[in-house]
């Protein structure tokens, strides 16, 4: 394994028995469908580089928590391998769970509710070894850290979803690793508490504590927000991989100008759409009154709008005004898996 | 009471038994529970008993009821506690941590037992105190009996525990521990009342050694007095917490390979 890399895998795949599925698998004998081998991960190479914060976005049922799980040593895989701080998940758990933190989508649950904040730390430090001297010392770090010093000695049970989740945080910072894995952190969270534990993870925990951070969400703003680098996961593969501006570049096919115009008539449109360059043009009126309409350009490449705003002039159309359209990352994902994203 | 409210309790119940009517195993165990409850107290109740336990242990019946409920605290506490620890988020978070199966066992049960000693001391306080049971512990033996007993009873756990991580639904092993340590356990009779064909099961259920032991400590016979019983405990323990422990690991290992781990 090189240096300078965190995780790694290599054909990485893991397969699970689903029942579903057509009546061709029946049994002979029970008429019971025989399962069928699903690839929850399949073929997977992925690098992650020390101190990135990675992004993994995909629809549900795509293999993000499988996944992690298979990362942090709680599935074993079915084939390839996978490294995480040069350890081998299948063959030297033990290494690997020393060097990782993980936090599961069902993090609120794995607390115990009628202990308090400091309580619960107390266990789980001592469960992943954090040395007895250096106990209480680490857990008012960290409870300093995610901002919950003040509420330590309030019982679990009575924090918020929030002050949940930051705890759930604190629980996986305890033993100071140096990689972390957030499966769906936000999940369940108001929009302030999303953004605020947002903000920590890319400021606190990947700019300041320099972890390497995978973070997996179905939320394409999140991961455009705070990512580094986003793999696209699709149906267990990685479709693709790179920075959020370039993903946004690798669908960039021609380019989209929307142009806000008075009194112009349909015949006048019709005769923007033969234009050279012209892909396509949508129309759409704003206000009747004042003969106002939006005309949205699909064109082969910029140079075709001197032609447009040319014609625009000789036929003495008013223009309000022209915006170009960059393509976000949602239709980088639609265009890459053919499907669609919560947002 | 208006008929409109009336029809809402007839649909609370309609609910309430359709859901409970798709629960077969459990609806089944429940039957078998009664009907081996009322089994147990028949026998509880009868002269036969009486006389059995004034002959085989020379004490008052009431004595030997009370030295049976008691250590049956750790018996219950035994056949559940590993099953309390498969809670799948439980399971997975300790499962990521940096520690051993056996500590996550051990450290998880733990606090269980310590409870149930310290319930076990108020029984037998009480019931020496207040209702002059009359006790004289063999401390080495009682110790060397209790814990034979746990062990033996935490093997079957785990394999209940490791059959529900798999399964996910009840735990015929432990419901069966249960019905064994009620009728054929020596708890509240000894099975020798019972007919020869009942009674022969009962020394295939280490239940039978533990209380027949532990009754004999508590009221001051020595541990050679005891040995053939002591000796046939520990060969169950020998077998059945090994056993216990190798099935719960591979249940386990199943359930993380087919990734059914967190499903309940």
């Amino acid at each position: 394994m090189s240096s300078g890399v965190a995780i790694e895998t290599h054909d990485l795949t893991k397969l699970f028995k689903s029942r579903d599925g057509n009546s061709e698998g029946r049994s002979f004998l029970f008429n019971r469908k025989e399962p069928r081998m699903v690839k929850a991960v399949d073929h997977l190479n992925l690098e992650i580089r020390e101190g990135e914060l990675f992004g993994l976005l995909g629809p549900n049922g795509a293999g993000k928590t499988t996944l992690v799980k298979v990362l942090c040593t709680l599935l074993p895989p079915d084939g390839g391998n996978a490294f995480v701080n040069g350890f081998d998940v299948a063959r030297e758990q033990m290494d690997v769970k020393r060097s990782i933190g993980a936090l599961f989508s069902v993090g609120e649950r794995g607390a115990f509710w009628r202990l308090n904040g400091y309580s619960n730390l107390e266990f789980f430090s001592a469960i992943y070894n954090v040395p007895k001297s250096k106990r209480h010392e680490r857990i008012m770090e960290v409870l300093d850290f995610v901002g919950l010093k003040e509420k330590a000695f309030e019982r679990y049970q009575r924090y918020s979803g929030g002050m949940k989740r930051k705890l759930a945080l604190a629980r996986v910072l305890l033993p100071d690793t140096p990689i972390l894995l957030l499966d769906e952190p936000t999940v369940g969270l108001d929009v302030i508490s999303s953004r605020t534990l947002r903000d920590f993870i890319k400021n606190d925990l990947s700019r300041k504590a320099g972890k390497t951070v995978l973070y997996t969400t179905h939320y394409i703003e999140e991961a455009s927000q705070i990512c580094d680098r986003i793999g696209i996961l699709n149906r267990g593969k990685l479709i693709a991989c790179d920075t959020p501006d370039a993903l946004r570049r690798v669908i960039k096919k021609g380019e989209v100008v929307e142009i806000r115009l008075k009194s112009i008539t349909d015949a006048q449109i019709e005769a923007t759409k033969t234009m050279d360059g012209v892909v396509d043009v949508v129309s759409q009126v704003e206000d009747s009154v004042l003969g106002q309409r939006l005309l949205r350009f699909h064109l082969e490449s910029i140079g075709s709008l001197p032609l447009i705003l040319d014609f625009f002039f000789k036929e003495r159309i008013q223009l309000i005004d022209l915006k170009r359209e960059e393509p976000t990352l949602e239709d980088a994902f639609i265009e890459l898996t053919g499907t669609g994203l919560e947002k | 009471m208006k008929w409109q409210e009336i029809e809402k309790i007839f649909y609370f119940i309609k609910r309430d038994m359709t859901s409970f009517s798709t629960y077969k195993t459990n609806m089944i165990l429940m039957v078998l529970s009664a009907l081996f409850g009322a089994l147990s107290y028949a026998y509880l109740g009868s002269n036969a008993t009486m006389q059995s336990v004034l002959e085989m242990y020379h004490i008052s019946f009431k004595d030997y009821l009370v030295i049976g409920i008691s250590f049956s605290t750790y018996i219950s506490q035994a056949l559940t506690l590993v099953q309390a620890t498969a809670t799948p988020w439980q399971l997975e978070e300790v499962l990521v941590s940096p520690t051993g199966l056996g500590t996550f066992i051990i450290g998880s049960s733990a606090w269980g037992f310590i409870w149930s000693t310290i319930v076990v001391a108020i029984y037998l306080a009480v019931g020496s105190l207040a209702f002059g049971v009359v006790l004289s512990v063999n401390l080495i033996g009682t110790v060397l009996v209790l814990g034979l007993g746990i062990s033996t009873l935490v093997g079957f756990s785990m394999i209940g525990a490791g059959i529900l991580i798999v399964v996910k639904q009840g735990d015929p092993v432990t419901w069966l521990m249960g019905i064994l340590t009620s009728v054929f356990g020596n708890v509240l009779f000894p099975p020798q009342v019972m007919p020869y064909q009942l009674r022969v099961i009962s020394y295939f259920v280490p239940q039978y050694y533990f209380f027949t032991c532990i009754r004999l400590m508590m009221i001051g016979w020595s541990i050679q007095a005891i040995l053939p019983d002591l000796l046939t405990l520990a060969l169950m323990c020998a077998i059945i917490l090994p056993s216990g422990y190798f099935i719960y690991r591979w249940c386990l290992k199943t359930a993380r390979k087919n990734g059914t781990l967190s499903w309940f």
